[in-house]
């Protein structure tokens, strides 16, 4: 959470000759960052960044009482001053009762403190007060809504004023709202409740404060205010986020109170109101101070042991800087005899400190963790199987680089639109339950409408032909497991020839060492790809041409999807010798008429004589097909007529 | 005796005049056709040589060969001569070293992809196994087993995505954590979990997808120094010898304590001024990297692992986010990352 505070209020707690660049430089490294440091008249605004978890160093006070801690750690002398835990309190006994709380429910106030004052003269704040306001980017009201915007930025935490003779009734309702419920709040919007809000009720049905969120308007101090009643209340941190969520109001007593102050300083801040009331305004107290407090927490405590924690940060810490840290941070406690610490947290440290290893970080960050060296680590594991998929990831990347073709990074998240464009069931798809947009809807179970959107994207910029692929997961259903498949695809997509894509492909099986793998014909565009156990383990071919035009594409481009992981998993591992024949093969074309499928004459001719060592195809003409085929033996040179008995042979089979 | 002697002239006489005439040939010579043409007349089967051979007497024969044998010799070695100069004379002429070369099909691999290999190899060399773990991933692994209670604001369908009630897409590559110890049981653990991430938000910075790297170490007494260490090996191997880091003070539910790395700024190394006034890259001499921290006894629990006996230490840094800061590409868009424009993917 970022706040803002003043060095002339960060002064009031803290006493050191220290300059703002030394201040804030020593801070930022052990503590709360500062983002930013602006020069105003006479002042300097901070901007810093207080830890979601340390809400506690969201006002000047708490910011000082790092900065004494720090700074004295460092050699530069400074001291926290005016702790507001060590204040004087007066509860004001004795005086009636001005107005009564009903709170009905414990779960949603922690402390709910109240005073009520008379005899206000309303006015303008004094100038310090405005200017300190102005510059924590705070509008000044006046002078008793300014009492209350001024200690929030001096102590994190919030307070509000009611014009008391406002109220209806001085029987007050602290409750959940009810859904359908309305309010206007001080920023003259009206507000419809979805319940569940902490709201007060006046006791005539009306509400009068959105708690921990904003005042009601009904209630609003203005210049004829005589009577107020001054609350400082902390609640229940999840109700006040939700309700300031959804009716977009992040005051920043919102984020406070969500971020859940120490109820142990609603005292010492009513205490101070009282004082600034009393000098600003000239008010009386008028009754005796509520005090509403169900659960009076224990101070928690933490056993610390030294030797663990010179294991833990990784260097010796002296124990009497050890102590000097935790005490300059607000804990007491005393020293055990076996080199241990007995700590007690101090309370409005009390979420974020629960085990030994948070006080560990307070001790090494404000010792400081630039001072600590640097140090790799001596472990060492056992060996274990390679993963296939990660292992050849990059080795095909780059071997489809080197041949021409260009990766994209493609969303996993895409359209249905896009979808019912590739002619894919949109129901096989998982749908988030809350995308940002259409464009990002559907998680993908194929690469294909991705890339097919890429070449259209891309149609018309580009000279010559385009050539691109994409690795990434598809995610695919898996029965009744509320989880799906993640399982790699490759898709590879060029407006080349079939024949030249394929060969591009087949030449990126060859350089992973892939043999065995077949192309079986699907339909008049697609073809399976096979492994040799028959398994299909993706598609080559073209598209079909209704999805060529749902996409508006001018080509018609061969493309290749194939199953990764099944892919990889049918990579040889090492390779086999075969010797090569000193007697030089004799090669001879054959043409060939036949309607069968190329592959199916080639594998024909290959299996029919052991001295065939390898047939390659050379053109086709209609149903006439040529082929060179070699043959050879690697135990001598064959004899002509021998070849020729041979080719007989083949032509007999068509 | 007469007779011999006036043989011995007659051929020693012809074959000087077949050499004069080599001679005289390779001086008028000018291309190497000319220069065949010189070979086949002196040197080849019915060269002059060979001629001259055939027509001196049978008897004299064996007397003669060793002396043509010599005369052939050198009569090619004159000839290479004569060719090599005129083809060097020739290539000096035609030889245009400016001449645009011709390019095979040039591809490209992604920038992402180049970075996640550079990361992959350097961690490699700290002996960290390469993971990557579900994207699509249960509340447990996600959120819960990582000390991150319901209803924590890490948890709003505000900044992840929701496939249903207890099912994300993970937020970060944190989710690996669990997975990881689950998967080696008893450490030591030395992981590097390289994989997409989303997050609920589209702006100049930020894509809906993204990737993260995770690092998690777990052994006997790892303590903060070693994290410390990790992330200076790799700050100084990616980022370059002269970078330095800095943690601070952060919060994380699932470490403890939980660090900000910052890296010192490569144009101004950490200063925050150059010497025209202040960095215009860094304003302060740092630039964030990512968070970090102790790995969370609570989280060591859930991983099967005692907390009593082993710690760890784990953090997660965007690979874009590296990516962007080492190279100096100067994006105006992330988003650009996840374009499929050619004209700009074929650059890298």
């Amino acid at each position: 959470m970022d706040i803002k505070i003043t060095n002339s209020s960060l002064k009031k707690f803290l006493d050191t000759k220290a300059d703002v660049t030394i201040l804030s430089e020593n801070i930022s490294l052990c503590g709360p960052t500062f983002d930013r440091i602006h020069e105003t008249e006479g002042d300097y605004v901070f901007e810093i960044e207080a830890i979601t978890n340390r809400i506690d160093t969201a006002s000047a006070q708490g910011v000082a009482r790092e900065a004494a801690t720090i700074l004295t750690q460092f050699g530069i002398p400074a001291k926290f001053i005016n702790d507001p835990y060590k204040l004087q309190i007066n509860l004001h006994p004795g005086l009636p009762k001005q107005f009564h709380f009903n709170i009905t429910d414990k779960d949603l106030v922690v402390r709910f403190v109240a005073v009520s004052l008379s005899n206000i003269s309303i006015k303008p704040s004094p100038a310090e007060t405005q200017k300190l306001l102005t510059n924590c980017d705070q509008r000044p009201i006046n002078n008793a809504v300014d009492i209350t915007n001024e200690l929030t930025i001096l102590y994190g935490m919030p307070s509000h004023v009611f014009d008391l003779d406002k109220l209806a009734a001085q029987k007050l309702t602290i409750r959940q709202s009810t859904e359908g419920e309305e309010i206007i709040t001080l920023d003259d919007t009206k507000n419809k409740l979805r319940g569940q809000d902490i709201v007060i009720e006046d006791g005539t049905g009306k509400l009068v404060d959105l708690c921990g969120v904003m005042g009601g308007q009904v209630a609003e101090v203005d210049e004829h205010t005589k009577n107020i009643l001054l609350i400082v209340p902390t609640y229940h941190p999840k109700k006040v986020r939700r309700t300031s969520l959804y009716l977009q109001k992040r005051t920043l007593a919102s984020q406070l109170y969500e971020k859940q102050p120490d109820p142990e300083l609603c005292l010492p801040v009513i205490e101070q109101a009282i004082q600034l009331f009393k000098e600003r305004a000239d008010a009386e107290v008028s009754s005796e101070v509520f005090d509403y407090y169900p659960e009076n927490r224990k101070p928690k405590i933490i056993n610390l042991d030294l030797t663990w924690l010179d294991k833990f940060i990784g260097i010796s810490i002296p124990k009497e800087q050890i102590i000097s840290i935790l005490v300059g941070l607000g804990f007491s406690g005393d020293t055990n005899p076996n080199n241990s610490i007995r700590c007690i947290v101090p309370s409005f440290r009390y979420h974020d400190i629960n085990i030994k290893e948070d006080i560990a970080e307070e001790i090494a960050r404000i010792y400081g963790y630039f001072r600590l060296p640097s140090v790799l680590p001596h472990t060492a594991t056992s060996p274990e199987p390679e993963i296939k998929i990660l292992a050849s990831e990059t080795k095909v990347k780059k071997y489809l680089a080197n041949i021409g073709y260009h990766e994209i990074y493609n969303n996993s998240l895409i359209s249905s639109e896009l979808i019912s464009k590739t002619l894919l069931d949109l129901n096989n798809h998982i749908k988030l339950t809350n995308a940002l947009s259409e464009e990002f809807e559907y998680l993908r179970i194929s690469l294909k409408a991705s890339i097919l959107q890429n070449l259209r994207n891309n149609q018309g910029k580009v000279d010559g032909p385009i050539r691109i692929f994409e690795i990434s997961n598809t995610y695919m259903r898996d029965g009744d497991n509320n989880l799906p498949n993640e399982t790699p695809h490759l898709c590879m997509l060029s407006t080349g020839d079939y024949r030249q894509t394929k060969g591009e492909f087949e030449a990126l099986l060859k350089h992973l060492n892939i043999s065995d793998v077949a192309f079986s014909k699907l339909n008049n565009q697609t073809a399976n790809i096979l492994t040799k156990d028959k398994q299909v383990i993706g598609n080559i071919g073209y598209f079909e041409p209704q999805i060529i035009s749902n996409f508006g594409i001018n080509t018609n481009p061969v493309y290749v999807e194939i199953n990764f992981e099944l892919l990889t998993n049918t990579i040889a591992t090492g390779y086999t010798y075969r010797p090569t024949s000193e007697y030089p093969p004799i090669v001879e074309s054959i043409t060939i008429k036949s309607d069968s499928l190329i592959g199916d004459i080639m594998s024909k001719i290959s299996t029919t004589d052991s001295m065939i060592i390898d047939v390659k195809y050379s053109e086709s003409f209609e149903n006439k097909h040529t082929f060179k085929v070699s043959f050879g033996s690697s135990e001598r040179n064959l004899q002509q007529a021998e070849v020729n008995s041979i080719k007989e042979k083949i032509l007999q089979l068509f | 005796m007469l007779s011999l002697k006036s043989m011995d002239t007659t051929y020693t006489k012809r074959l000087s005049e077949v050499q004069n005439s080599l001679a005289a040939d390779l001086k008028t010579a000018l291309t190497k056709t000319d220069i065949e043409a010189i070979q086949s007349k002196y040197l080849g089967g019915r060269g002059a040589f060979n001629e001259l051979f055939k027509s001196i007497p049978n008897t004299d024969k064996p007397m003669a060969g060793k002396d043509f044998n010599t005369a052939k010799l050198t009569a090619q070695t004159n000839i290479d001569k004569a060719l090599k100069d005129i083809i060097n004379k020739e290539s000096s002429k035609s030889f245009d070293p400016t001449i645009p070369g011709v390019l095979p099909t040039l591809g490209s691999t992604h920038l992402i992809t180049q970075a996640i290999e550079e990361i992959q190899t350097i961690f490699a060399k700290l002996g960290f196994a390469r993971r990557r773990y579900r994207e699509v991933e249960t509340d447990w692994y996600y959120a819960e087993g990582l000390n991150i209670p319901k209803d924590h604001p890490a948890r709003d369908d505000q900044e992840t995505f929701y496939v249903s009630d207890n099912v994300v897409l993970t937020a970060h590559t944190s989710n690996g954590q669990l997975h990881e110890m689950e998967y080696k049981k008893i450490p030591p653990i030395k992981m590097i979990n390289i994989g997409k991430t989303y997050r609920r938000q589209t702006d100049a910075t930020h894509n809906p997808m993204f990737h993260q790297f995770e690092g998690l170490v777990i052994d006997k007494d790892i303590n903060i120094t070693n994290l410390i260490g990790v992330t200076e090996f790799f700050a100084k191997s990616y980022f370059g010898q002269d970078r330095t880091i800095r943690l601070r003070p952060h919060h994380f539910q699932f470490t403890e304590p939980s660090f900000e790395i910052d890296i010192s700024c490569g144009i101004c190394l950490g200063k925050g001024n150059t010497e025209s006034g202040k960095c215009k890259i860094c304003k302060t001499g740092w630039l964030e990297l990512g968070g970090a921290g102790m790995v969370h006894p609570n989280v060591l629990r859930n991983g099967g692992i005692d907390p009593e006996q082993f710690s760890g230490f784990a953090f997660g840094w965007g690979v874009e986010r590296v990516l962007m800061m080492k190279s100096g590409l100067n994006l105006p868009d992330l988003r650009m990352l996840y374009g499929d424009d050619l004209r700009f993917l074929s650059q890298f």
